[in-house]
C-alpha cells in the first residue's frame, strides 16, 4: 500500500502559512495513496497562480503551464495516453477568468480528467487583486476593481454545462477533501472539484470565519443524480459541502438531450401547415 | 521515390533546370454553381491518369460560395510548380465574370477563346489580343429567348477541352466513372453532356501533350502537409478552423484514426497547441496548423513548448495579414513572427515549404527537428500551397519515424543537466522519471527559481541546441541556375516554383532559397553568394521580413529588397518587371 508522502516532492510549498492550498495538497497525495495509483501513472497538469504551484509539490509527472491553459494542455495528454490518470489544478482565477473558455469544451469533451479548483476568490500570486468569484462588497470595501461586476457561481456554471460530476468541498475539511478528489478522479468523465481555500493573506480572518459559517455539509440522503435539486442548492447563498451532483456515465447531460430536434420536428409534423409561409425547396 | 533520411548528412539540392515548353494553360471562369471547380479537377485527374503532370488553382470573388468562380489550370509533360501566365485557352460561361480576375488572366496571339453563343458581351481589352476567332458554343439552351434546363455547362465543356487537346474520350469515361460511378443516373447524364462536347466539328487544336502513362496522384498542399505528418509518426491532431489551413484537419480527420491517432477540433487556437504539447508530454506525436491568426493566438504557448522542451510542431499556412486581412490569398509575411514571436528568449526552427511534394519532405524534418532538439517547429506554408493541387509521383515513404530520446534510469536523477543541451525526455508512466516541467525558470532538477545566474545558464544551455541544429540543417536549401551567373536572387516558400522556370530566361541569374528559414543556412548563403554583382531578396511582404531577417544575420549593403505585398503569388512577367524596377 502506498502512502500519501509516496507523491510528495523534495520541494517545500511557498505557500504563505494557513494557506487553504495546503489541504488540497494534503488531500490530494491522500486520494492517490488511497487509490494506489503508480506516482509514475499520475499526470498533474496547472495554470499559473499560488494553488497552480502544486504539481510542484508532487512526485508524479507535472506540468506547470501557463496561465489559465491547464484544461487544454491536460486533455491532450489524457486523450493521447489513457493510461494515465490526469488532474488539472488550478485558482479561480486562472479557470474562471483568463481559462473560462477551455472550461465549457472540456466538460462537452468529457474527457476522464479530474479538475481541482482552488477557489480563493483573490489574486493572491500578484498581491489581492478582485477575481471573478470576489464579492462585490468585499470589493467595495476594500477598493478593489470591479466593484458593478457580479461575481460568477463556479458550481451553477459547471452544472449548466452538463458536467457528469459536480463536487464542492472546503480545504479545512481534509477528509471530504480527500473524498471528494477521490471520488473525482474515479468517475469515468470530467469531473470538477471545487474547493473553497482562503486566502491567508489578503483575507481576513474575519472574512474567512464567514466564508465556513455559510458552509453546510449536504444531507446525508442527498441524491446526487437529481440535477434540478443541484441547480437549486448551487442557487442558494450557501456553500453545500459534498458531491453536488454525480450523473450516471450511461446517461447524458440533461441539458444536452436532444431535445430539440426530434420534439421540435415532431411537433412541427402534428401541426397543420400554413401554406402562406415561404417553402424551402433546397 | 526514395529520399535520404533527414537525420543522415544531406547534401543541398541544386534543382534541376525547367524549361516547360510542353504545357497548356486553360483558364476556365465562370458563376458558383457553373461547376467549374469540379471541371478544373476532371481535367487534372484526365491528365494525371496518363502521366501528365500540372497544377491548378482556384479564384474566388468574396463570397465564400456563389459569385464568380474562376481555376487555373496547366497541363504539361514535366512537372510544373506554377500554373502559368498566359492562358492558351479562356473559357468563360459568362464574359461579364471575367471582370474579378482582370489581373490573373491574359491572352497571347494564338490564344482560344470559348465563350457562349448566348453572350453578346465584347471581351475585354485588358485581355490581350488573340488572332484565333473566338469559338461560341451553346452552351445555354434558349427557347423563345428564354433560358431553359440544358444538359450541364461543365461537363459539354469538359468534352470540348479534351477534344481540344485530343485526349480520347475512353480516358475522361475513366476519370468521370472514378468520380461519378456510385451515382449511375447522374454518371449517365454526365456522360452524354461529354460526349456531345466532345463531338463538336471543326474544333481547334490545343499542343498535344504525352504522358509517360503512369498514373499519377493529384494531392493539394494541405493534404500533402497532413500525409506527411502522418508518415512521420504524427497521431495526434488540435486545430480550429481558419481558411486556407482547414483541409488539414479535415483531411487528417479522414484519415488519422485509421492509423490509430486521434483528431480534436478544439475551441480555439490557444487550445489547439495546448492539447498538442498535453499530447506531446505524454511523448505521443503531435500538431497543429492553423493560419496567420491562429498563430498570433498560439505565440504564448509556443514559448511554453521552448521553455518546457516539449517538442511541438505548428504549421502555419500563410494569409493575407495583418489581423484578418484577406483569408483566401497568400502572402510571405508571417516570416518575422515565425522566428522571432514571443516574450523572452527561446530555441526553435522555421522552415519553409516549396510545393506540394516538398510539403511531405518538409513534415519529416520539422518533426524530426522537434522530437531531436524538444523545441517548437513552425512550418509555414502559404494559401498558393495550401490551396493548389498539384500532379506528383506517388511517393513510397521510407524514411524513420522521428523519435526523441528518452530517460532511462541510467541517465540518472538530473533532469535538466547544464551539461546537456538536449535533456533525455521524461516519459510519464516510467517509473522513477517523474519530474516537473514548467514555464517558469527552473534548475537542474526542475525546480522552480528566481535565480538570474541559474537564468542565464540555463538559457546559454537551451540555446546550445542551436548550432547543433544549424551543423545538422546547413545544407537546407535549394539554389537555382549556374553557379557563375553574375545576378542573384534569394527567395523562399512557395516563390521556388516561378523562379524555378523564371530561371531558364535570364541565365543571368542564380538563386537561392533556404529551406531552414531559422537558424538560417547562412554559412551555405555567403559561400553561394560569392562574386555576385547584383543581389535582390524577393518576396511578398510588404516590409520585406525575408530581407530585413538577413540583414540581422549578414552584410546587406548594396542588396534590393523587392517586394510586394501579397494577394496574387509572383508571375513571371512581374518577376521581371519588378526587378527591372529595383535595378534602376
Amino acid at each position: 500500500m502506498r502512502n500519501a508522502k509516496d507523491y510528495r516532492s523534495a520541494l517545500n510549498p511557498v505557500w504563505c502559512p494557513g494557506c487553504g492550498d495546503f489541504g488540497v495538497l494534503k488531500g490530494l497525495t491522500q486520494a492517490l495513496a488511497e487509490l494506489d495509483i503508480p506516482p509514475e501513472k499520475v499526470g498533474v497538469i496547472s495554470g499559473i497562480g499560488c494553488s497552480s504551484r502544486l504539481p510542484g509539490y508532487l512526485h508524479a509527472f507535472s506540468f506547470n503551464s501557463i496561465h489559465g491553459r491547464a484544461l487544454p494542455i491536460a486533455s491532450g495528454l489524457k486523450l493521447s495516453r489513457p493510461d494515465l490518470t490526469v488532474v488539472a489544478v488550478g485558482g479561480d482565477g486562472d479557470g474562471l477568468s483568463i481559462g473560462t473558455g477551455h472550461l465549457p469544451h472540456a466538460i462537452r469533451r468529457d474527457v476522464d480528467i479530474t479538475y481541482i479548483m482552488m477557489d480563493n476568490g483573490v489574486y493572491a500570486l500578484t498581491k489581492g487583486q478582485a477575481s471573478p468569484t470576489t464579492e462585490m462588497e468585499l470589493k467595495a470595501e476594500l477598493g478593489l476593481a470591479g466593484v458593478q461586476e457580479r461575481p460568477i457561481n463556479p458550481v451553477m456554471f459547471v452544472l449548466s454545462l452538463g458536467c457528469g460530476f459536480v463536487a464542492n468541498t472546503h480545504s479545512g475539511n481534509l477528509p471530504q477533501v480527500r473524498q471528494m478528489i477521490r471520488e473525482g478522479i474515479q468517475y469515468p468523465g470530467f469531473a470538477f472539484v471545487r474547493v473553497l481555500a482562503g486566502c491567508a493573506t489578503y483575507q481576513t480572518k474575519q472574512y474567512q470565519q464567514e466564508i465556513l459559517a455559510r458552509c453546510d455539509l449536504l444531507p446525508e440522503d442527498h441524491d446526487p443524480t437529481d440535477i434540478r435539486h443541484a441547480v437549486d442548492l448551487a442557487l442558494t447563498m450557501r456553500f453545500k459541502l459534498g458531491v453536488m451532483y454525480r450523473r450516471p456515465p450511461s446517461e447524458k447531460p440533461a441539458f444536452a438531450e436532444p431535445y430539440a430536434w426530434e420534439a421540435a420536428a415532431r411537433a412541427r409534423a402534428a401541426e397543420p401547415r400554413d401554406v402562406s409561409l415561404p417553402v424551402d425547396t433546397d | 521515390m526514395e529520399r535520404p533520411s533527414p537525420g543522415a548528412a544531406t547534401s543541398a539540392v541544386a534543382a534541376p533546370a525547367v524549361k516547360v515548353r510542353d504545357s497548356v494553360v486553360l483558364t476556365l471562369a465562370g458563376s458558383g454553381g457553373d461547376g467549374i471547380a469540379l471541371l478544373g479537377d476532371l481535367i487534372l485527374r484526365a491528365a494525371a491518369h496518363q502521366g501528365l503532370y500540372g497544377m491548378m488553382v482556384q479564384s474566388y470573388g468574396p463570397q465564400i460560395r456563389g459569385g464568380e468562380s474562376a481555376v487555373m489550370l496547366r497541363v504539361s509533360e514535366r512537372e510544373v510548380l506554377f500554373e502559368g501566365d498566359e492562358s492558351d485557352l479562356l473559357l468563360c460561361f459568362r464574359i461579364a465574370d471575367l471582370q474579378r480576375f482582370r489581373a490573373t488572366v491574359r491572352l497571347h496571339s494564338r490564344s482560344i477563346v470559348v465563350v457562349d453563343a448566348a453572350d453578346e458581351e465584347p471581351l475585354p481589352e485588358w485581355l490581350g489580343h488573340t488572332e484565333q476567332a473566338v469559338v461560341r458554343y451553346p452552351f445555354t439552351r434558349v427557347q423563345d429567348g428564354r433560358q431553359v434546363p440544358g444538359p450541364p455547362k461543365n461537363m459539354l465543356a469538359l468534352g470540348l477541352i479534351t477534344r481540344f487537346l485530343g485526349w480520347p474520350p475512353a480516358l475522361v469515361h475513366q476519370v468521370l466513372d472514378q468520380r461519378f460511378g456510385h451515382r449511375p443516373e447522374l454518371l449517365a447524364s454526365n456522360l452524354e453532356a461529354f460526349e456531345r462536347g466532345h463531338a463538336t466539328a471543326a474544333a481547334p487544336r490545343l499542343p498535344r501533350l504525352r504522358g509517360h502513362g503512369v498514373p499519377l496522384v493529384v494531392e493539394t498542399g494541405n493534404e500533402a502537409v497532413a500525409r506527411g505528418a502522418m508518415d512521420a509518426g504524427l497521431r495526434f491532431f488540435a486545430g480550429y478552423p481558419i481558411t486556407p489551413s482547414s483541409e488539414i484537419m479535415e483531411t487528417l480527420l479522414d484519415e488519422l484514426p485509421a492509423r490509430g491517432g486521434h483528431v480534436v477540433q478544439a475551441e480555439d487556437e490557444i487550445a489547439s497547441l495546448g492539447m498538442v504539447l498535453g499530447s506531446s508530454f505524454g511523448n505521443v506525436l503531435a500538431m497543429t496548423a492553423t493560419s496567420g491568426p491562429g498563430l498570433s493566438l498560439m505565440t504564448e504557448m509556443i514559448g511554453l513548448s521552448g521553455m518546457a522542451e516539449v517538442p511541438t510542431v505548428i504549421v502555419d499556412c500563410q494569409r493575407v495579414g495583418p489581423s484578418t486581412g484577406m483569408p483566401s490569398r497568400t502572402e510571405q509575411a508571417d516570416l518575422q513572427h515565425a522566428v522571432y514571436g514571443g516574450h523572452g528568449d527561446f530555441p526553435r526552427a522555421v522552415l519553409g515549404v516549396f510545393d506540394v511534394v516538398h510539403a511531405r519532405e518538409a513534415m519529416h524534418r520539422a518533426f524530426h527537428l522537434s522530437e531531436k532538439y524538444l523545441l517548437p517547429v513552425i512550418v509555414l506554408s502559404d494559401a498558393y500551397i495550401a490551396q493548389r493541387r498539384q500532379i506528383r509521383d506517388s511517393v513510397v515513404e521510407t524514411r524513420e519515424m522521428p523519435r526523441r530520446r528518452t530517460w532511462t534510469p541510467q541517465d540518472g536523477p538530473v533532469a535538466f543537466s547544464f551539461d546537456e543541451p538536449v535533456p533525455p525526455f521524461r516519459v510519464p508512466g516510467t517509473p522513477g522519471g517523474q519530474v516537473l516541467l514548467a514555464g517558469l525558470e527552473h534548475t537542474q532538477q526542475g525546480w522552480p527559481t528566481a535565480d538570474g545566474a541559474t537564468h542565464d545558464k540555463m538559457s546559454e544551455r537551451r540555446f546550445r541546441k542551436m548550432p547543433l541544429l544549424a551543423a545538422e540543417t546547413r545544407d537546407w536549401y535549394r539554389t537555382l541556375g549556374e553557379d557563375g551567373a553574375p545576378r542573384g536572387l534569394v527567395a523562399w516558400g512557395s516563390t521556388y516554383g516561378v523562379l524555378r522556370e523564371w530561371v531558364n530566361d535570364h541565365p543571368e541569374y542564380r538563386v537561392f532559397l533556404p529551406e531552414i528559414l531559422h537558424p538560417f543556412p547562412l554559412e551555405a548563403y555567403e559561400e553561394w553568394r560569392r562574386g555576385l554583382q547584383w543581389l535582390g531578396v524577393l518576396e511578398l511582404s510588404h516590409q520585406g521580413q525575408l530581407f530585413r531577417h538577413l540583414a540581422g544575420l549578414t552584410d546587406v549593403r548594396g542588396v534590393h529588397s523587392i517586394t510586394r505585398s501579397g494577394g496574387l503569388p509572383l508571375t513571371l512577367h512581374e518577376i521581371t518587371q519588378r526587378i527591372e524596377e529595383a535595378s534602376r
